[in-house]
């Protein structure tokens, strides 16, 4: 029984394992690699993507409860990495390995589509899933502020 | 500060479903000049650089010395220059940094650069990415092959427009001429350059003329990273590719005993189960079975499907017996490896003596890429992708345990998600090429678990030491004894090792720099059931622990303030020279009195007012020839939980490289040294491993991050390390708050233990 869903805009049929999650349908069906496999069991935020526009784990995701939803995964938040918040992360130069990064992108990008100025204690109650272990954290609440800065002046552009 | 944009190709050169991903261009937006250069330029060792290589007596350099090439570090033909990197990039900044030791001196505009990521080859000398040890071990060599490369495209130049060459110079990927403003590029250059004479002895730039080093620059994987489309080794696809997930006996020294692979054959997608034999040191493989599927999730769900009995063996390691063991050991004599003074007749003689008993468990790496390799094995031998430390020891393994010769191995490295010692051992490549091994000509990815990372790692050994100091009446300190035991790494590599080896003493323990009438240190040696590997900082981490605490219970008996306790007790400025690890440089005790005084002052030690219910605690430490100083502010919550809200800290590591990468490990050294501190332990039952992930192994997360402020003091003196000395001394700055906040000392960590996380 094959499975429907919008991956990045396009529609995508997958005729696999409907208990496969979604993160290793995204990895090993699609090629979408930016998608990182941390825990498998919802304890670091590696796997995120937005269903429907909100920050999940795909780890824990079967593809069979995803019929007829959007997801959207690091590579493509945006079509050139022009998202404010890669912007920030590169300004701030936030990663060391990267590798929890793309987790850690797609939840505050979320996070700022919810709450344009998050506080801190905002931003840490978002990303608290998201585990760093070379310790970004500091950079990453710097960045999310950055963010959130350049998004209030795109909107204070539009609005002029 | 723009990043050049240097991907680390997918091997494939294509996405998963073979059409082909596109990889962002490279940056060389330069003008392509043809020049009707066929030959290009390729430098890399000048004679001197080898023989300076040779000395570190790795093997790997070993090996370079046998089969003298030229290893290429720089490559320049028509279409521009490449910097190829020999070391592995694990977010400590190994990519980056290199890169700007080579376009430093070879006049390269950072903005162009274009890198290359090196197989594991004898020629590039010693890759094994370990020890901090990249920009120490590569700051000249790399610096001289910038500047060869240099000096012979200038002379190159020179010889064509027939000038001397010393009207000519570089600059930003030209030569230039300024009498006749002729202009070649490096490209346009490089097949004259290429019959040249490599010089003896290239001139380096001043560091006043440094346009590159010293300034701070972001990784330049950070593009590709934020966009997903950086390559770990978990990444790699190759056409044809298959899944494997190993199931594994849960000790190491156990096999298999009954296997039915029915029900796991039956999960569609599921191709093959394939047991796979255990192997002693130097392999280090558990016994297991593999499935290989489709796919990732068909081969997980057929490993669970799996029936299998492990013969684990019996009155194997215990974490509660084994910490009875260590403390036995400790209130023992040991076997003595510095002693000065008489601590015997010190203590005869004491007014007062301290004495106190600290534990630390066994530690897990826990990346946040678990370990993930790819390989294929053909008639013509094995090609591996994977993200290891290690590359030249992993092609030496594979090649042993699949009867090839290393010329038949081939190591691609990829990003490395994570490593922190634990991808510096190719366990997990054998087993790729184990697999691969038995279905030719099928690459096969194999990828861990959480679960099989945390259960089957080289663990930082479970410890114990004791601490006595004795006192004359006046508080002053007379005797310091020091009694360490812990399983050796070296159990690791040689079979029945098990007495701890001066390069492990050495780190932190047997260049104790203080002044003290009488020392004696000692060690005692115990067998383990898990296997002991490097873990960021390795012994430091514990030695500076009970040298730190103990330190604050001295000067407490004293009544000294624990800040100028030290500096009192470092004296006039000495140069320590004990062990291995201080080589070349040694501990200049001055410079630790100097980081100590600085951070005294960017915290305002004693001065600042601390807010309702906060605390400071304070430690500093040498390792990897880094000196930091650190203090810590701490609070409890309602619950009487440990809150950290402040750490400033300052580092001398030599001349830096780039400022924002050793802000960055600092930063990043708090967080790893919390989340040890905090909940780091690994309990092993009947020689089997209990954890299993990130809810019963935890990791400091963002709400517990606290602000982390990095003063870097500026040195002219060679580069040290930076990845791993920001580590040790937090957790003891942690336990010294704790001690003014609750009044009680904490000996055992982690910290859960006492209910204080
Ligand atoms: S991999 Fe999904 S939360 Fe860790
Ligand atoms: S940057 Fe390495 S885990 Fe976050």
């Amino acid at each position: 029984m094959a499975i429907r869903m919008k991956v990045n805009g396009e529609e995508r049929v997958f005729d696999i394992d409907p208990d496969t999650p979604l993160l290793w349908a995204l990895r090993d069906t699609l090629g979408l690699t930016g998608t990182k496999y941390g825990c498998g069991m919802n304890r670091c935020g590696a796997c995120t993507v937005h269903v429907d526009g909100r920050a999940r784990r795909s780890c824990i995701l079967p593809i069979s409860r995803l019929e007829g939803r959007e997801i959207v995964t690091i590579e493509g938040l945006s079509p050139d990495g022009g998202h404010p918040v890669q912007k920030a992360w590169e300004k701030i130069n936030v990663p060391q390995c990267g590798y929890c990064q793309p987790g850690q992108i797609m939840s505050a990008s979320a996070l700022l589509a919810e709450t344009p100025q998050p506080s801190d204690e905002q931003i840490d109650g978002a990303l608290q899933v998201n585990i760093c272990r070379c310790g970004t954290y500091q950079r990453i609440r710097l960045a999310v502020h950055e963010a959130a800065a350049e998004l209030a002046g795109e909107t204070d552009g539009e609005a002029r | 500060m723009s990043a050049a944009r240097t991907p680390i190709r997918n091997p494939a050169g294509e996405d998963a479903t073979g059409k082909g991903r596109v990889f962002k261009a490279e940056l060389d937006r330069r003008r392509f000049v043809q020049a009707g250069a066929a030959a290009g330029l390729t430098l890399g060792f000048t004679p001197h650089v080898l023989a300076r290589l040779n000395t570190a007596g790795t093997s790997s350099a070993a090996d370079a010395a046998k089969s003298f090439a030229p290893a290429a570090y720089i490559r320049i033909d028509a279409s521009g220059t490449t910097l190829i990197v020999h070391r592995s990039e694990m977010g400590q900044g190994a990519r980056t940094s290199c890169a700007m030791l080579l376009a430093e001196e070879l006049e390269l505009p950072w903005e162009e650069i274009r890198i290359e990521q090196a197989d594991g080859d004898p020629k590039y000398g010693n890759q094994n990415t370990d020890g901090s040890t990249t920009v120490r071990l590569n700051w000249q060599p790399l610096r001289e092959a910038g500047a060869a490369a240099r000096t012979m495209l200038v002379a190159a130049a020179a010889q064509g427009w027939d000038v001397a060459a010393g009207e000519c110079r570089a600059e930003a990927g030209r030569v230039l001429h300024a009498g006749s403003g002729r202009s070649a590029t490096y490209g346009e250059l490089a097949a004259v350059a290429a019959t040249l004479d490599v010089p003896e002895k290239p001139m380096l730039k001043d560091k006043k003329d440094h346009k590159i080093l010293g300034t701070p620059r972001a990784l330049v994987d950070v593009p590709d990273i934020v966009r997903g489309q950086a390559v770990y080794g978990i990444d790699v696809v190759r056409p044809g590719m298959l899944y494997a997930s190993i199931e594994r006996c849960p000790t190491i020294k156990g096999t298999l005993g009954s296997l039915d692979p029915e029900a796991a054959l039956a999960v569609p997608g599921v191709k093959k189960v394939l047991p796979l034999e255990g192997a002693a040191q130097p392999f280090n493989l558990n016994a297991g079975v593999a499935v290989v599927a489709e796919n990732t999730f068909a081969a997980l769900k057929g490993r669970k499907a799996l029936q299998i009995e492990w013969k684990t063996g019996e009155g194997l390691e215990s974490s509660g017996a084994f910490r009875d063991k260590l403390q036995q050991l400790v209130d023992g004599d040991g076997k003595p490896f510095r002693s000065e003074g008489d601590f015997a007749a010190a203590k005869a003689a004491a007014a007062r003596t301290l004495s106190a008993s600290f534990h630390g468990p066994h530690l897990v790496h826990a990346p946040m890429e678990p370990l993930a390799a790819t390989a294929v094995v053909t008639d013509e031998g094995c090609e591996i992708w994977a993200p290891c430390q290690d590359p030249m020891t992993a092609r030496q393994r594979v090649a042993a345990a699949l009867e090839l010769d290393l010329a038949q191995v081939t190591v691609h490295v990829t990003l490395l998600g994570g490593g922190f010692g634990r991808k510096s051992k190719p366990d997990f490549i054998l087993e790729a090429a184990k697999i691969a091994q038995q279905m030719k000509g099928t690459p096969i990815k194999l990828t861990w678990t959480r679960e099989d990372e945390v259960r089957h790692g080289f663990y930082r050994a479970q410890n114990a030491q004791k601490l006595e100091a004795t006192l004359d009446e006046s508080g002053r300190l007379t005797g310091w004894r020091q009694h360490t035991a812990f399983p050796t790494i070296l159990s690791t590599f040689m079979p029945g090792a098990t007495d701890p080896s001066g390069f492990e003493l050495g780190m932190g323990l047997t260049n104790l720099p203080y002044r003290i009438p009488s020392i004696q240190l000692e060690s005692s040696g115990i067998a383990s059931d898990v296997r002991i590997g490097w873990l960021r900082s390795v012994c430091n981490t514990f030695h500076a622990h009970a040298v730190n605490c103990f330190v604050d219970e001295i000067a407490e008996a004293a009544g000294k303030d624990p800040v100028q306790w030290r500096l009192e007790m470092l004296g006039e400025p000495r140069k320590l020279e004990f062990s291995d690890r201080d080589k070349p440089y040694g501990l200049d005790t001055g410079r630790l009195s100097a980081v100590i005084r600085r951070c005294a002052e960017v915290s305002r030690w004693g001065e600042k007012t601390l807010a309702e219910g906060v605390q400071r605690g304070f430690a500093s430490h040498f390792s990897f020839l880094t000196y930091v100083a650190a203090t810590l502010d701490a609070s409890l919550d309602e619950e009487g939980k440990v809150k950290v809200h402040e750490v400033d800290l300052v580092v001398d590591c030599g001349t830096v490289v780039n400022p924002d990468t050793v802000r960055a490990q600092m930063e990043g050294a708090v967080v790893f040294a919390l989340s040890m501190a905090f909940f780091g332990e690994i309990t092993v039952e009947n020689g089997a491993v209990q954890q299993s992930n990130f809810h019963d192994y935890p990791m400091l997360r963002i709400d517990q991050m606290p602000r982390v402020n990095v003063e870097i003091l500026d040195s002219d003196a060679p580069p040290s390390g930076v990845g791993e000395p920001g580590v040790p001394p937090i957790a003891p700055a942690l336990v010294n708050a704790i001690a003014k906040l609750t009044g009680k000392r904490v000996y055992d960590l982690p910290l859960t233990r006492a209910g204080l996380a």
